[in-house]
């Protein structure tokens, strides 16, 4: 009996819906790794200032820690893939746009204290997740984006003496959570 | 086409070719998350993929990570096409003008 085109419609809408379903469950599966070792260069970050204030070298070392280590777990992913690479020049274009943002940025507000700096960052972090998620249909990171925006602030407001530890155990946790709650999908 | 490929015509295969499709061109999808995706049992899942890789439209790899057994499974061109031309059979069938 041939298909009526109410059934086809249905078709193609199951066609979308499941396709739509899969390429998040990729997305967070190739997502999940970054957040995790960043939850982890994170906790190390702020928890290292808070007790080595006197040597923010530990902040810039874990930073580039961290952005080399982003580009080994995106390379192996790659390596992993049998489809051809494309668009790796958009990545380092990104970087280079968000490193002359800030900078920009700095030089016509420049921070007048150390936990503006510190509120910043993950300000910055947890606006990325959330249009990351809301552009790409991948729910959870657009969560995972806004709950550390909330705990930012929470912490800024709220917890100052203990501000940098709080975005340590806090917003490294949350990012670990939220790795291992993509790995989960 | 006139009628419709009866290995794609399926309700949970064609869950499969769409979820496989989404994915970048010949990468492959471990079988425990395709059967979160797709929503099928264990069994079921195992069976239409059989179907579908006899059809010729997915390539199923097996191996080992460590002591334990993976199956992965990729959309090949030959899969592509034919879901592409069953998404253009229904189209057909919902664009044609009443009493055809």
């Amino acid at each position: 009996m041939p298909m009526s085109p109410t059934e086809a419609a249905d078709a193609l809408r199951e066609i979308s819906q499941t396709e739509q379903r899969s390429a998040s469950a990729y997305g967070y599966h190739q997502s999940s790794p970054h957040l995790i070792m960043w939850g982890v260069i994170w906790a190390a970050e702020y928890g290292g200032y808070y007790y080595y204030p006197r040597h923010p070298i530990i902040f810039s070392a874990l930073s580039l820690a961290g952005i080399v280590g982003s580009f080994v777990i995106g390379s192996r992913s790659k390596g992993k893939s049998k489809s051809k690479p494309e668009f790796q020049w958009r990545y380092a274009a990104t970087f280079v746009a968000v490193i002359a943002f800030i900078s920009a940025l700095f030089v016509i507000m420049p921070p007048t204290r150390g936990t503006q700096v510190a509120a910043f960052f993950p300000l910055l972090v947890a606006f990325a997740y959330t249009q990351l998620g809301i552009w790409t249909n991948m729910l959870r990171i657009a969560v995972v984006g806004v709950v550390i925006g909330v705990l930012t602030l929470l912490g800024y407001f709220y917890l100052q003496p203990y501000y940098l530890l709080w975005l340590a155990g806090v917003g490294g946790g949350a990012l670990i959570l939220g790795g291992l709650w993509l790995r989960s999908v | 086409m006139d009628q419709p490929d009866p290995a794609i015509h399926q309700t949970v295969r064609l869950k499969i070719m769409a979820a496989l499709k989404a994915l970048p061109p010949r990468d492959p999808i471990e079988f425990v998350r395709l059967k979160a995706v797709v929503g099928a049992t264990e069994g079921n899942l195992g069976a239409h993929i059989t179907t579908l890789e006899v059809a010729g439209y997915v390539d199923v790899e097996k191996d080992f990570v460590g002591k334990r057994p993976r199956t992965r499974i990729a959309l090949n061109k030959k899969g592509r096409r034919a879901l592409e031309d069953y998404v253009a059979y229904l189209r057909d069938i919902i664009d044609a003008p009443p009493g055809i």
